[in-house]
């Protein structure tokens, strides 16, 4: 079995990234749209630690890890405001606060 | 000359008057209020001493270079002007005086364009590359500097003393005014623009006192801006000149374009580096000049004429000089009587040098201001409000002063202009004394005999009267009588309306004198509320004339009495031969003298310079004025009686005669309508021009820059429509599909 290379990693950070990316755009329930951004976040966060591992320095790494804080702050705002406005409508369908469009 | 303590602090002479103005105007609403006068008071009071220290220490440095008799080789720029200066000094027999003129720098105040190696050696050398022709690549170099000689001292003691005596007047008559603390903040405005203008060593320089007197006028007309026609006629004074100052900027542009430079004299005179010294060029034998610069030359006096037109109210643009009387009396006195409208004349007179070498030039000057004193002195005769005939009459009097300078008779122009200030300030100031007694009433038909009212007033004003009606030995004779005998030189049509027009001025003067104070006391019955309250309580104490008010026009009295001695005729030592050490004249004595032999025409008076021959009688010339002073006098006499008995004897007389001119009775209390024409010819046109233009603003720009606002607005909407529905997987698919545009125009 061969070692893992550098485009091994890149190809899981892309599928992560793809699921995501189909996942948001197809589902209507606030909470799994906000699951597969969370995907795609852990897609880009694996592209960066396997160029910073690859290159040989940690900066991927450190992105990463604030890429990872950053997320869970955002991760807490944004439940909060996933189970506010299900108590608006009593319903997680994105579609449900059209008229947010202004 | 340089220890000299007023020139090396020349600087203080426009300063403190700024310093006062910035006081009284910062200062005066909150802490000094009733006492804002102190700050002008001592700030002009001591401009006035720097100013005469400059002149008693130029007349002390004067005598002593004539005794000593010792020639300081100036330098010259061609060998030609050398034996030229030379061969005058022999004319002269003599040879004459260290120079009484220099220039002194304080700041660079503008260096702009031209090349960096042309910034390095710029003192105004190099304007002029090896070949003769003007330096392409030179900056425009503009200093902050006085031009100290003779006729800047001379102006600068009319200024600041005329000025500061009517600033003190001016404490008595403004007494309880609202605003008082502004009236004298735009009063030392007024004197710091005015002294620079007299004292700067270039012509923006002048410009900028030129524009900064008339902002002050403007400011200082609408003082009661609660009064529609306070307003008016500030918008109006305004504007007249704007029309003036756009030729007076064209023709300074011009000097630069043409000479490289906006200095007088640069460096110093005769050393070609200023516009005055290369345009002296043009005349003497082996000038260097370019055939733009002689181009130029001729048309830099039209232009800068203009200006002098509109600032000193000649004909075509006089019309804003009498609507000025709405502002206060001391203002009318300071401003419109005795400074101010005098820039033209000083600026005339200082530029000689372009002026004489251009005869059309000097041709319209002596026409236009003749025609101005026979047209404005004939409006005064039919008007009642004494105030307006006085402005008329400062009209009229500005026209002698241009024919004086029109007929190459500068130095008569110059003295008519400090007798003028004089007389003028005391007549004006005297009305103001006239006008607080009589409650604001200023109309001659409403009162009558006032010599036992207000008798220090009568003796004040009658001297005013007789010095502008050029009654010997009152100083109006002298003066009037130099630019008559001036005129007759040149031409005798000049001479004959200048004759006339003194006629005029003797009899519209002392009709105002008889109608006012002399015949049965009448008083205005029921005392029209002043339109400016003064104070309450002078009303009871019936003391009209306080001292703080009737000092300063004792000392404009003397002057108005003595001041004709300055210019002598025929003495060795005068008013001429002073302002003669000022290059702006010999200069002009010098060209006119080429220009005017080259063209074959008339010997010019050099007296008429200032140039006094050391040896009258071998040079077979004897002054021309002795018989022309008789003339005038018996003339000025003549009006004089004539107003008597017009006017005192019998006054149903002028009415007779009034009615039997009929026709002329009307044109001239219609002022020849000239103010109706303008407001058809000109103003109506162009309000109807105006309102054009704002309907093709509105209709057409308007409309284009609306539609063009259209599109991008009907885009949004049409955009927001389509696009912005609320799906948020709707925009998430957006993003991406701009993401995967922009991967496809960066990796394709």
């Amino acid at each position: 079995m061969e070692t893992l290379a550098l485009q091994h990693y890149l190809a899981v950070g892309a599928i992560l990234f793809g699921i995501g990316l189909i996942g948001f755009m197809c589902r209507r329930n606030l909470i799994v749209m906000f699951l597969c951004t969370e995907l795609m976040f852990q897609g880009v966060a694996i592209n960066l630690v396997a160029f910073g591992h690859f290159w040989g320095n940690f900066s991927g790494q450190a992105f990463t890890i604030f890429v990872l804080v950053i997320a869970a702050a955002e991760a807490s705002l944004a439940l909060g405001l996933v189970v506010l406005l299900f108590r608006q409508k009593n319903t997680l369908d994105a579609d449900a606060w059209r008229e947010l469009k202004g | 000359m340089s220890d000299l303590f007023a020139f090396q602090h020349a600087w203080l002479i426009p300063l403190l008057p700024l310093l006062g103005a910035l006081l009284a105007g910062f200062l005066g609403a909150r802490f000094l209020k009733r006492q804002s006068h102190w700050p002008i008071w001592l700030g002009v009071g001591a401009s006035a001493v720097l100013s005469f220290s400059l002149l008693f220490g130029m007349l002390a440095l004067w005598t002593k270079g004539r005794e000593s008799s010792v020639r300081e080789p100036a330098g010259k720029w061609t060998v030609e002007q050398a034996n030229l200066e030379r061969a005058a000094a022999r004319d002269r027999g003599e040879s004459k005086s260290v120079p009484l003129a220099r220039s002194i720098k304080w700041f660079d105040w503008i260096l702009a364009g031209g090349s960096d190696a042309s910034h390095k050696s710029y003192p105004d050398n190099d304007i002029r590359s090896a070949d003769g022709t003007v330096n392409p690549l030179r900056p425009f170099h503009v200093e902050a500097g006085a031009w100290i000689d003779p006729l800047t001292a001379v102006m600068l003691c009319v200024v600041c003393g005329i000025g500061f005596f009517i600033t003190v007047f001016a404490a008595g008559y403004m007494k309880g005014e609202s605003g008082y603390f502004r009236f004298f903040a735009y009063l030392g405005l007024f004197l710091f623009s005015m002294t620079i203008l007299v004292m700067g060593n270039n012509f923006v320089m002048l410009y900028l006192g030129w524009e900064g007197v008339g902002l002050c006028s403007y400011l200082l007309i609408g003082y009661y801006y609660e009064k529609p026609a306070a307003r008016e006629a500030a918008k109006k004074a305004f504007l007249v000149n704007r029309i003036g100052d756009f030729g007076f900027g064209l023709g300074i542009m011009l000097c630069f374009l043409a000479f490289g430079t906006v200095s007088y004299y640069g460096n110093g005179p005769h050393t070609g580096s200023g516009v005055l010294d290369m345009a002296m060029a043009a005349q003497l034998p082996g000038g260097q000049i370019t055939p733009f610069q002689q181009t130029a030359l001729k048309w830099i006096p039209f232009l800068l004429m203009i200006g002098a037109f509109g600032k000193s109210a000649q004909f075509p643009l006089y019309v804003w000089l009498p609507d000025a009387m709405e502002g206060p009396t001391p203002v009318s006195a300071l401003i419109h009587a005795a400074t101010m409208v005098t820039a033209g004349v000083y600026m005339i007179a200082r530029c000689s040098t372009l002026f004489v070498q251009n005869e059309a030039a000097l041709i319209t000057i002596a026409f236009v201001g003749a025609f101005t004193a026979l047209f404005a002195g004939s409006i005064a005769l039919r008007q009642f409000d004494l105030k307006k005939v006085f402005a008329y009459s400062t009209v009229s009097q500005l026209g002698f002063m241009f024919v004086a300078v029109g007929v190459l008779a500068p130095v008569a122009g110059v003295f008519h202009l400090i007798t003028h200030a004089f007389f003028k300030a005391l007549l004006f100031l005297s009305c103001g004394v006239i006008m607080h007694a009589m409650s604001g009433e200023l109309d001659m038909r409403k009162f009558s005999g006032l010599k036992r009212v207000l008798p220090k007033t009568h003796v004040l004003m009658l001297i005013g009267c007789l010095a502008l009606a050029g009654i010997f030995p009152f100083s109006g004779f002298f003066s009037k009588d130099e630019i008559v005998g001036a005129a007759f030189h040149h031409n005798t049509l000049l001479g004959l309306v200048l004759l006339f027009t003194a006629f005029l001025t003797a009899y519209y003067t002392f009709r105002l004198y008889f109608r006012v104070f002399q015949g049965p006391e009448i008083l205005p019955e029921a005392p029209a509320h002043a339109s400016h309250g003064h104070g309450g309580d002078e009303h009871g104490s019936h003391n009209h004339e306080p001292w703080s008010m009737m000092l300063p026009l004792f000392v404009l009295a003397i002057g108005a009495i003595l001041a004709g001695a300055l210019n002598w005729p025929e003495r060795e030592r005068s008013l001429g031969t002073f302002l003669y050490e000022s290059p702006s004249f010999q200069n002009g004595a010098v060209i006119a003298d080429i220009a005017f032999t080259r063209l074959g025409g008339k010997p010019v008076d050099l007296s008429a310079f200032g140039r006094r021959e050391a040896d009258e009688a071998a040079m077979g010339h004897e002054p021309p004025f002795t018989p022309i002073m008789g003339i005038s006098l018996i003339v000025a006499l003549c009006g004089v009686w004539l107003a008597y008995r017009n006017h005192l004897k019998d006054r149903a007389a002028a009415e007779r005669l009034a009615r039997k001119l009929g026709g002329l009775t009307t044109l001239l209390e219609g002022k020849y309508w000239i103010d109706e024409i303008y407001e058809n010819a000109i103003v109506e046109p162009l309000k109807k021009l105006g309102r054009a233009f704002f309907i093709i603003d509105q209709m057409v720009v308007d409309g284009v820059v609306w539609m063009i606002s259209f599109i991008p607005q009907a885009t949004g909407f049409a955009l927001k429509l389509t696009t912005q529905r609320g799906y948020l997987q709707g925009y998430a698919a957006s993003m991406l599909f701009g993401v995967l545009v922009i991967l496809l125009l960066i990796f394709w």
